[in-house]
């Protein structure tokens, strides 16, 4: 399994296993690359494991434009990914989009909201991203199961949902058949540029290849000073109750709230910085179950069958981080904390990008760089 | 003992919370009382005894003939309990057991009685939670009139019911025989009873037997045997067992010597041995092992019966399949060691009054090495074949596991749940986790050790999303999820 030597077996090295590397693993083997994915075993933070599964434009990019922009442009291209993972795959992974609604459950929360996303789409290049502004009554015209707490609502019909795992197993799946070379339990310990090449080594054994893709999460911050990029990547603890599966009642995905196509109703989202702790906390589970309910009353009786705790990859401003290496061309980094939002253009195009060797315009500002301007007096 | 019957009625905090009323946590519960410790004793029973003694305050079964005498020996063990001056919350659940994080050094439980749920507080705790039998996954048992043998005694002792029409018992194991000679007394048509042990067991084991001329059991276990064997239809060395039917059990093809034969009946019971239920102990984050003799997942703990959790130890059965008497010794020990750690007892006073308790307690483990050795069921039995349901939940077979661990690089149990929902069922894994580990083995060349587990997670008992919306909510809490 190993090579040592001038010969690469590869083209391109993959570090990390989960929807980000999958994607991008998916995307390089599309546009003909022979590829290798590097990947820990069965107990690892995988955040592919405990997402909250939607694909979200809606009140993101505040901040950086662009982060709206590219997150706009992976939810059109969600259709053709979802179309490639069930032609090439075989596995249809229960995307749709079907608009998502954010609901309030006082005046405050819906002043709050209302205003951020005045002024988020107030100015070029946003001011085409089609949302509504809804009171009780017309919230409950197009979600009849809401409850009376439910002060108003934000919709918009660009967000949608997937089913997570299924596109989790769906890219493994697309990519085993692409002949992507997946290798479990080989965590990386180093990687060093050599004549013009990477060797990538571990316990396992060493590997080479003149492209290497950093999509290994929360790693991404020991890994990317290897090869002279920088990724200050930090853990955001979410928790996540999931119940029993019941009769379809929900469309439409919610912020925090969402009915799977499996039919099981999954509840969402805190966020905590906790290092890497992932016990689960109780009082957060406690207020999220409340608040459930009274979105959704319906919800009171049913039995919860699991709660889990993941970590998001969050980066200091909570936009991703793309970046080629100067110093070592070749060396690329992908890290978000929404890497099912942005599958679509991880795998259509960031990855045939990479393979081209340079990123392209619509991710310039995503690089880390953003991160070290000076400060001005 | 103070029975309580609803939630209101529970301190906020007491020295130590048992969980489970049979032998060990009853034993644990007593002896901890009478060493004047603060003690509460759960469990999701209506009534005390757990598996073993299960309703043996209420059985309608009142011929003592039919459920033996080593049943009716759980009387006393129950008297002993409700002599003693601690709480007992029968019909409660506990959900959830983790670090109190505004207390440290004690515990959180998480409780649900008569519809609501309540957090409360403990310094030290006892899981007896008790065994489960082992999943015996085989073709067709899915289907209605296919049980596990384990529930049939359950419905015997709780209501004093019988499968009705031609029953067969298959499987292997000391309780194989203990189950079809209770059910047999009780008017069950037993028509056979097909074992699974294979033969090149007794080879191994033999090296065990000298152990085994000492054990307790040994003259009951081969008096037991012989009955059976003697007035049931007896047939040994089954390698093959399949259930069919048209939408409910018409009958069992059992294969034999390479030859099969078919077995018109409507019930069919299975059973393959006891293995420690863990989805609580792993859930508190107790550390696990995996035992190569008993072939199961079983905590790591010390001569106390603590976990690596401080704080929490694990008696009885869960703590290793031990049997009924040990399992009272284990939940002794382990109240002694909380009282230890409450500081009610200096370390040379724990040890003196634990020593004839262990002693006895040797003596009564004599011999369950051989037991284990020989009726460690066999690999097709661990590993079915690809049309097998393994997870009845999700309704995920073996070829899929067996797919997923060679193609898609599943090396593990919870990337195996990710991909492909086996253990997301309300079973929690109960029925899917030994199955799913033992395939992912197989195919990958390993043994279960080095596969691991499923990283079990709250709530490992029911609980409703109102019950947990009551309950109450920090300011950090809050913070964390309205924005």
């Amino acid at each position: 399994m190993t090579t040592r030597g001038n010969r690469s077996e590869g083209d391109v090295v993959v570090i990390g296993g989960g929807v980000v590397g999958g994607a991008i693993a998916l995307g390089l083997a599309r546009s003909g690359a022979r590829i290798i994915i590097l990947d820990e075993g069965d107990v690892a933070f995988r955040a592919s494991r405990g997402n909250f599964a939607l694909v979200w434009v809606q009140s993101k990019g505040f901040g950086m434009p662009e982060y709206a922009l590219w997150s706009r442009r992976s939810a059109d291209d969600w259709h053709g990914l979802a179309a490639i993972l069930r032609e090439e795959g075989g596995i249809d992974v229960a995307h749709s989009q079907p608009g998502g609604f954010m609901l309030c459950l006082s005046e405050a929360e819906l002043d709050k909201r209302v205003e951020m996303m005045r002024r988020l789409h107030n100015s070029q290049p946003l001011t085409d991203f089609p949302y509504e502004v809804l009171d009780h009554a017309e919230t409950k015209q197009r979600l009849p199961a809401i409850g009376k707490d439910v002060v108003g609502a934000l919709y918009s019909p660009l967000d949608g949902h997937v089913n997570s795992l299924k596109l989790f197993r769906a890219l493994r799946e697309t990519c085993q058949r692409r002949g992507v070379d997946y290798r479990p339990e080989s965590p990386v310990e180093s990687i060093v540029p050599r004549d013009g090449e990477f060797s990538i080594s571990g316990s396992w054994g060493e590997v080479r290849a003149g492209k290497v893709v950093l999509c290994a999460g929360l790693g991404n911050s020991r890994l990317a000073p290897m090869v002279g990029l920088d990724a200050p990547v930090k853990p955001s603890k979410g928790q996540i109750i999931v119940t029993e599966k019941t009769e379809p009642f929900l469309h439409n995905p919610m912020v925090t709230l969402r009915q799977t196509d499996e039919g099981g109703v999954m509840i969402g989202d805190s966020h905590e910085d906790r290092g890497f702790d992932t016990v689960v906390g109780r009082p957060i589970i406690s207020t999220m179950a409340d608040r459930a309910i009274r979105m959704f009353p319906r919800l009171a009786g049913l039995n919860v069958v699991r709660t889990w705790s993941a970590l998001r990859v969050m980066s200091p401003d909570g936009f991703p981080i793309y970046g080629q290496s100067e110093s070592h061309p070749g060396a690329f980094l992908v890290t978000c904390h929404s890497g099912v939002t942005l599958a679509a253009s991880h795998a259509l195009t960031l990855a045939p990008a990479i393979l081209a060797g340079e990123l392209p315009a619509a991710v310039a500002r995503f690089t880390a760089r953003r991160f070290h301007v000076p400060a001005h007096a | 003992m103070t029975p309580l019957t609803d939630i209101g009625q529970l301190a906020e905090h007491y020295d130590l919370v048992v969980v489970g009323a049979g032998p060990a946590g009853l034993s644990a519960a007593a002896r901890a009382a009478e060493l004047g410790l603060i003690v509460l004793l759960v469990d999701e029973n209506p009534t005390p005894g757990g598996q073993i003694y299960r309703a043996i305050t209420t059985t309608p079964v009142k011929d003592r003939a039919v459920l033996g005498e080593d049943y009716w020996r759980g009387s006393s063990i129950v008297g002993r309990f409700e002599r003693a001056k601690a709480a007992y919350a029968p019909g409660c659940t506990v959900w959830s057991l983790g670090p109190d994080e505004g207390e440290p050094g004690t515990f959180e439980i998480g409780l649900s009685l008569g519809g609501k749920a309540r957090m409360i507080a403990a310094s030290q705790a006892i899981l007896t939670t008790g065994a489960q039998e082992r999943p015996f996954p085989i073709p067709g048992w899915t289907l209605p009139g296919v049980m596990t043998a384990g529930a049939a005694q359950i419905a015997l002792k709780g209501a004093g019911i019988v499968p009705v029409g031609r029953t067969v018992i298959a499987g292997c194991g000391p309780l194989l025989y203990l189950l079809a000679s209770q059910l047999a007394a009780a008017g069950a048509e037993i028509v056979a009873v097909l074992d699974t042990t294979p033969k090149r067991n007794w080879t191994k084991a033999l090296a065990a037997f000298p152990d085994f001329l000492r054990s307790p059991y040994l003259a009951k276990g081969l008096q037991l045997m012989a009955q059976t064997r003697r007035r049931l239809h007896f047939v040994s060395n089954v390698t093959g067992l399949a259930a069919a039917g048209e939408g409910r059990l018409a009958s069992v093809t059992v294969e034999r010597k390479g030859a099969a034969e078919t077995i018109v009946c409507d019930t069919l019971l299975l059973h393959q041995g006891v293995i420690p239920g863990v989805n609580l102990t792993n859930a508190a984050g107790c550390e696990h092992f995996f035992d190569n003799e008993q072939h199961c997942w079983v905590p790591k703990l010390d001569r106390w019966f603590a976990s690596s959790v401080p704080g929490i130890a694990i008696a009885g059965d869960g703590a290793g399949i031990g049997g009924a008497e040990s399992a009272a010794l284990r939940g002794e020990i382990a109240a002694f060691d909380a009282a230890r750690r409450l500081g009610r007892l200096t370390k040379p006073e724990r040890d003196r009054k634990a020593a004839p308790v262990r002693a006895e307690l040797e003596r009564r483990l004599r011999g369950r090495r051989f037991l284990d050795l020989l009726y460690k069921p066999a690999p097709q039995f661990l590993a079915p074949k690809d049309e097998t349901i393994v997870c009845r939940c999700e309704e995920v077979t073996a070829g899929q596991i067996r797919d997923a661990a060679r193609r898609l690089g599943v090396t593990g149990p919870n990337q195996m749940k990710a991909f492909l929902r086996c253990g997301m069922g309300p079973c929690q894994g109960r029925l899917c986790g030994p199955t799913v580990v033992e395939l992912i083995a197989e195919v990958r060349g390993r043994t279960p050790a080095e596969i691991g587990y499923y990283r079990l997670r709250p709530p490992v008992k029911p609980v409703t999303l109102a019950e947990l919306a009551a309950l109450p909510q920090t300011e950090a809490s809050v913070e964390a999820v309205v924005r």
